[in-house]
């Protein structure tokens, strides 16, 4: 495996790439669910995380 | 490969779900149950408090030992924090849809399951972060980098929106989530200028980025009063911002350890 030339991440540059945006579109859909999405349902389940994390969610 | 990086990420992430939901259950929950006692208040009157006269210390006492030594309450509290039926979740002035908690769990269930979900989220942020500006976040530096997601997710954003209780006065949703979001976007690109790029130019534009929705300003509400006692709202806020620090700096450190464990281990 070729590992990139400027940076310590032992992959190569576009696998590295490929991994952190799909990790950050993943990361971004749980913190939405869990944080800000507007259902009665989910808003109740995670109601003292929302408080707690200081979520704007109502 | 790759996916050996998304599963270290979420092995931290749940990880750190699990301490913070000991950790909120510790510190904050409890003001979370003593505001929702406040909120919407009409038959309490807790506003009423304050312009008793000092007179009637007594009777104040009096009423404060007997909230802290019924045990009755204090049962009927264990109670229903494990009973999925919780009449707080409904605030004041909404209109709710049917809500109620998922599959019919408990209240604390519930926390702990979204509390397991944002964990794995930010875990997952901070992962694509680190590998999409290829830095890796090792044992060493997972300190570190926790300490800036917090300061990017949390303590920055709190300057505008400090967190709420229940029963809190705020601006529109829409426009909080908006400059919410936003201060989360420019403050993590401000810090990486600022601690991952060399240069002064660097440096300077890392801390106008940082500063620009705070200058801006985070939309406030028009009318600040609220039932919910002012000191409760500072010790919720102080308690927030402690364990969600507590939080990241968990999430930093085992996700440095995951990376070397499971992601590297291939």
């Amino acid at each position: 495996m070729a590992v990139s030339s400027t940076s310590s991440v032992t992959l190569s540059a576009n696998d590295r790439l490929v991994a952190g945006v799909f990790a950050l579109l993943i990361g971004a859909f749980l913190v939405f669910g869990a944080g800000l999405a507007n259902s009665a349902v989910l808003h109740d389940t995670a109601h003292d995380t929302r408080h707690s994390y200081g979520f704007p969610c109502h | 490969m790759i996916v050996r990086y998304l599963l270290a990420a979420l092995v931290a992430g749940l990880f750190s779900g699990v301490l913070m939901t000991a950790a909120q259950e510790a510190r904050v929950v409890p003001l979370i149950l003593h505001a929702e006692e406040f909120e919407g208040g009409g038959e309490t009157a807790p506003a009423t408090e304050g312009t008793t006269p000092s007179t009637d210390g007594a009777t104040q006492t009096q009423t404060q030992t007997q909230e802290h030594s019924s045990l009755g309450a204090v049962l009927l509290d264990v109670a229903s924090s494990f009973s999925p039926i919780s009449v707080a979740y409904a605030h004041e002035g909404e209109e709710h849809e049917e809500g109620g908690i998922m599959f019919g769990m408990s209240r604390f269930s519930g926390t702990l399951l979204a509390n397991l979900v944002t964990g794995s989220g930010f875990a997952l942020l901070l992962a694509g972060f680190s590998l999409v500006s290829g830095h890796s976040i090792t044992v060493a530096n997972g300190a570190l980098w926790g300490a800036a997601g917090w300061l990017a997710v949390h303590m920055l954003p709190a300057i505008g929106l400090p967190p709420e209780l229940p029963g809190f006065p705020a601006a529109d949703l829409g426009d909080r989530q908006v400059w919410w979001v936003a201060t989360i976007v420019l403050s993590a690109a401000g810090l990486y200028l600022l601690f991952l790029k060399d240069g002064i130019v660097a440096k300077i534009a890392g801390i106008v980025l940082i500063a620009a929705p705070q200058v801006y300003g985070a939309p406030q509400p028009g009318d600040i009063s609220s039932n919910v006692p002012a000191v409760l709202g500072a010790e919720f806020a102080v308690a927030a911002l402690a364990t969600t620090l507590f939080f990241w700096i968990v999430l930093g450190l085992s996700l440095g350890f995951a990376n070397e464990k499971i992601a590297k281990a291939a």
